[in-house]
């Protein structure tokens, strides 16, 4: 009885969720007018065309293209962010060093700043490296542990962790890289986990950032290809195209995000932290 | 002590800020009249059909020019300010740019941004153009851009409601505030004017006072024309609009419509209101959300003695070419193609508006490509005494005055005398600010 | 306080945990102070997108506190966070601990979710935003139902924040996600515990759980703190910061003096005092919860 009321309840909340994309799925095939005139989901016909046109784009390359060069960034962005921040994270978390309280410090202070304000100091930098129209910008800060958000994080995670398991594993003869991830990385996976998603996820969606530094429509990520055609000032305007291409542009995130969540869930035991 | 200091301070700044400035080549290079083998980078925003017919011209130019090569950068409007202006600001912009109106203004507010054209007439063939519209693309007698179209507003009615309603569409100021009556016994409205990034309320309210007094809004050189007063007459004439039916005021239109462009609403879309103010070079948005041939031109408002002045006219985008490219001979013939070319105006057709070139706008009419709405409206307007939109006037900060003065006076916040003069000041301080720049 | 006070492992450097942080610190002199120095420097000039750039001193600090509009998009963005922040604590705790359950099916509601916060800044979510909250919207048929009056949600300057917040509300997939992973990590015994001794679960949730994660709720809140007071995007998206700049935040202005306006040295004059607001917001929560930044990191 109280299991089908908890049913209930969140299958209620999860249609709310997801109407929006049902609704995305359904505006893909519709005509301008029928998209804003409905509030209903399925259309009046379904025209696969409009998909095929997207799928294509006005430029040369296909969105297969751009689906690769967003994983030629996202990849060892993701790989990099995780790994950079889980070092930082685990020398604040574990270890005593000199000058640890200021950078503590800092590591909250560069959380704070608008980051708007390092797009124009950051685009001159990379100019005056040549590295402009490359990946190396958009991938290169990840490695360095750019996003401080995910240090901050971790350390809370790491300090979840009895201290006693490093303990165990020194006795065992581990050092201080087996400790970290033959010990302690499976005890705070579902973050490390979470963080990844978040790489991948704002990666996908950031604009900004390669809109300025990729010039060569050859090497745009999906997040330009995606805006290609969405010209407000212009003549025509096909929603419906705009809205499938944007669809597409949906699927790797989901898919993600589908596949990351079992690493969130519950029922691990005291007992088995320690294996 | 002190003087050290501060000489010291004055140093460490001087340091700091070409380290996180913009220190570029500021050399020019010039024009040697001859064409060489080299790579030219072009860049413009679009729709999709501007996309596939610019890379079909550059495809033709690859088989003109096979040693000159064509890099193309496009994208969406989105954004696209943003990428120019940070490319100019870093000197990594491409060679030749598609532009807006007013970012001559914020990219060359003395001329001195972009390639002074003039230098490259051995390349780029000016003929075909008016001296007016050439005038456009002038800053303190350097010619930074050529005009790709002209474009202006012009109404555009749902031709289905009125003709329910059994009323033609207005042709006088006084004919367009009568309607309002007629129309609210449906809870109809025959207009639409909007204070978003468009800002087409004050956009008809200058129309209407430049009609009205003879005099221009602000000049070319950014002179504030209006006087406090007439700014007030302005605003006066919008709540008269409100008053009288003809549109939404602020509130129940942003009610109703939220934030989305006016193609976009339901109330558009089903013709509970049944007017739009918008250029000629995109109503084709407005035309597809409505039954094919609902949408029509409407004359251009006059007073009743049939005085048709007031009404204006711009650029729509103009081509400039970067002062830091190593090939201006290259970049002007490649510009002297897209513009002139006969080949290629056809197969680039109306993507970019009504060409601003005779020889371009001989070769659609010879192909039979300038037909629908936009041609009508803006062969219409060709016949009117225009006036030529300043770039000054379209300013986003200016924008961003207007619309407030606007929704002030919607909202009952003051009345127009008030907005008026707040308007007023924060316009004419604006601008002496933006004008400074200049020299 | 004391029990943070350890030494370091036998046979470990001092200089270890520097190791495995500097990569951390080159990022951070490269990647954040760089920029944040440029930016503090152009502060105090006439910056703009093409030009000569002067140094003026305090001249855009002065200007940004005469200014009418910078002061209204402070109360704005301070209001903003003030009913979103712990709003959006509440629920995204409760749908973590909601989905948290181990029942059939668990995973796909869990990605359903957060689709919200994937979806970001989606036309979908505008047009939808639209059909609920516009005078015919399906808000206010509802409201109509139940014979109160409808509300001027996009119109009424009093009413427009509301409903971007709401969108943030609705968006609460990653900090849910923090929350699950913390909810993870509570060894079940606990509760299985709180069972025998006949504790419903109300009152584990009260006495396990809350305790258990109050790290991640203090995280999760400077996070959100953060990020409220930084928005932008959403009040772009929804409202373009209208009716009357009743939702024009700090953000917003930034962004517009940075790119639509090309004032560099004033848009990054307004930036420190919006880092000077969040310091000060987050020095006060630390303060307020008696953590000390040495304790959380």
């Amino acid at each position: 009885m109280k299991k089908l009321s908890v049913y209930l309840i969140i299958t209620a909340v999860a249609a709310v969720m997801l109407y929006p994309l049902l609704w995305l799925l359904g505006a893909s095939f519709k005509s301008n007018s029928e998209i804003f005139s409905s509030v209903w989901f399925i259309p009046d016909s379904i025209d696969l065309s409009i998909w095929k046109n997207a799928w294509e784009t006005a430029t040369p390359y296909t969105m297969g293209h751009y689906f690769i060069n967003t994983f030629m960034i996202i990849i060892p962005k993701t790989v990099f962010a995780v790994i950079s921040s889980l070092l930082a994270a685990y020398g604040f978390a574990r270890f005593n060093f000199p000058l640890k309280r200021l950078f503590s410090s800092l590591l909250l202070i560069g959380m704070l700043m608008p980051a708007i304000v390092k797009i124009m100091p950051m685009f001159l930098f990379w100019r005056d490296t040549g590295l402009l129209d490359t990946y190396i910008p958009l991938v290169f800060p990840a490695l360095l542990a750019e996003e401080g958000m995910f240090v901050f994080i971790l350390i809370r995670f790491f300090n979840s962790v009895p201290r006693e398991f490093d303990e165990a594993a020194r006795i065992d003869g581990c050092g201080t890289m087996r400790t970290l991830f033959l010990v302690l990385l499976p005890c705070i996976k579902p973050a490390v986990t979470s963080i990844a998603v978040f790489t991948f996820l704002w990666t996908m969606n950031d604009f900004l950032n390669p809109l300025i530094i990729i010039q060569s429509v050859k090497k745009y990520p999906l997040s330009l290809a995606l805006r290609l055609s969405v010209d407000s000032t212009g003549q025509s305007y096909e929603q419906c195209k705009i809205i499938a291409v944007s669809v597409i542009g949906l699927i790797p995130s989901i898919t993600v995000f589908a596949l990351a969540q079992k690493k969130f869930v519950k029922g691990i035991t005291a007992g088995g932290l320690s294996g | 002590m002190k003087k050290i200091v501060s000489l010291f301070t004055a140093i460490f700044f001087t340091a700091v800020i070409s380290a996180c400035g913009k220190t570029k080549n500021e050399k020019i290079t010039k024009p040697d009249g001859k064409l060489d083998k080299c790579t030219l980078r072009f860049s413009w925003w679009g729709g999709d059909d501007r996309h596939k017919a610019t890379l079909e011209a550059i495809e033709l130019w690859n088989t003109i020019h096979p040693e000159i090569e064509i890099i193309p950068e496009y994208g969406g409007w989105d954004g696209w300010t943003e990428k120019v202006s940070s490319q100019v600001s870093g000197g990594t912009e491409p060679d030749i740019m598609q532009i807006n109106y007013d970012w001559l203004i914020t990219l060359s507010p003395d001329g001195s941004g972009f390639y002074d054209l003039n230098e490259l007439n051995s390349q780029l063939d000016l003929s075909c153009f008016d001296k007016d519209v050439l005038s456009f693309g002038e800053i303190n007698g350097k010619l930074n851009a050529v005009t790709v179209s002209v474009t202006g507003r012009g109404l555009f009615y749902n031709a289905d409601v009125y003709d329910n309603l059994g009323v033609k569409f207005p042709r006088t100021w006084d004919e367009l505030i009568a309607l309002g009556d007629t129309f609210r016994k449906k809870d109809l409205y025959p207009l639409d004017l909007d204070i978003q990034s468009g800002g087409t309320a004050w956009y008809l309210a200058i129309v209407y006072v430049q009609q009205l007094t003879g005099r221009d809004f602000i000049s070319m050189d950014g002179e504030l024309g209006f006087t406090a007063d007439d700014i007030r007459i302005a605003l006066d004439f919008y709540k008269e609009m409100e008053n009288s039916g003809v549109i939404r005021n602020i509130q129940t239109r942003t009610d109703e419509d939220g934030n989305t462009a006016l193609y976009q609403s339901p109330e558009f879309i089903g013709g509970k209101v049944a007017g739009v103010l918008e250029w000629g070079s995109s109503v084709g948005k407005y035309e597809s959300v409505l039954p094919e041939g609902t949408l029509k031109a409407g004359p251009f408002l006059t007073s009743d003695g049939g005085n048709s002045s007031g009404w204006m006219i711009k650029p729509s985008m103009l081509y400039a070419v970067s002062k830091n490219t190593k090939y201006p001979d290259e970049a002007a013939a490649f510009m002297d193609f897209l513009l002139n070319n006969k080949e290629c105006a056809r197969i680039l057709g109306t993507s970019r508006g009504i060409p601003a070139s005779q020889s371009a706008e001989k070769s659609l009419e010879e192909n039979g490509m300038l037909t629908g709405l936009a041609h009508e409206s803006d062969s219409m307007l060709e016949q009117l005494d225009t006036v030529t939109i300043s770039p000054y006037m379209e300013l986003p900060q200016m924008k961003d005055f207007y619309n407030t003065a606007i929704e002030k006076v919607s909202y009952d916040l003051c009345d127009t005398k008030t907005a008026a003069e707040e308007m007023y000041d924060s316009v004419t301080e604006y601008l002496n600010k933006v004008k400074l720049r200049k020299h | 306080m004391k029990k943070r006070q350890y030494k370091n492992p036998t046979g470990v450097s001092k200089y270890t945990g520097l190791l495995l942080i500097s990569p951390f610190i080159a990022g951070f002199l490269l990647f954040t102070l760089y920029p944040f120095i440029c930016s503090f420097i152009l502060g105090m000039t006439n910056s703009r997108t093409v030009g000569q750039t002067e140094f003026i001193g305090f001249e855009n600090y002065k200007t940004m506190f005469g200014s009418s509009s910078f002061r209204r998009a402070l109360e704005v963005t301070l209001k903003y966070a003030i009913i979103l922040v712990p709003l959006k604590l509440i629920v995204s705790l409760m749908t973590a601990v909601l989905l948290n359950l181990e029942i059939k099916g668990i995973g796909f509601f869990r990605t359903a979710f957060y689709i919200p916060s994937i979806l970001g800044a989606n036309l979908a979510v505008v047009i939808m935003w639209q059909y609920l909250f516009t005078a015919k919207g399906l808000i206010n048929q509802f409201l109509e139902l139940f014979g109160a009056s409808p509300i001027s949600w996009y119109g009424d300057p009093d009413a427009a924040l509301y409903i971007i917040i709401l969108l943030r509300l609705w968006e609460f997939g990653s900090t849910m996600i923090i929350f699950l992973a913390a909810l993870r990590d509570i060894p079940r015994e606990l509760y299985d515990a709180a069972k025998v001794d006949g504790c419903s679960c109300t009152r584990s949730f009260f006495s396990i759980t809350l305790p258990q994660i109050k790290g991640v709720i203090f995280i999760n809140l400077i996070l959100q703190t953060i990020s409220a007071l930084q928005e932008f995007n959403a009040p772009y998206m929804i409202t373009s910061g209208g009716p009357l700049k009743s939702t024009y935040t700090v953000g917003m202005l930034i962004y517009d003096e940075m790119f639509k306006y090309g004032e560099i040295g004033y848009a990054n004059a307004v930036s420190w005092v919006l880092f000077t607001v969040i310091a000060l917001a987050v020095g006060i929560m630390y303060l307020v919860t008696g953590r000390t930044e040495r304790e959380t990191t």
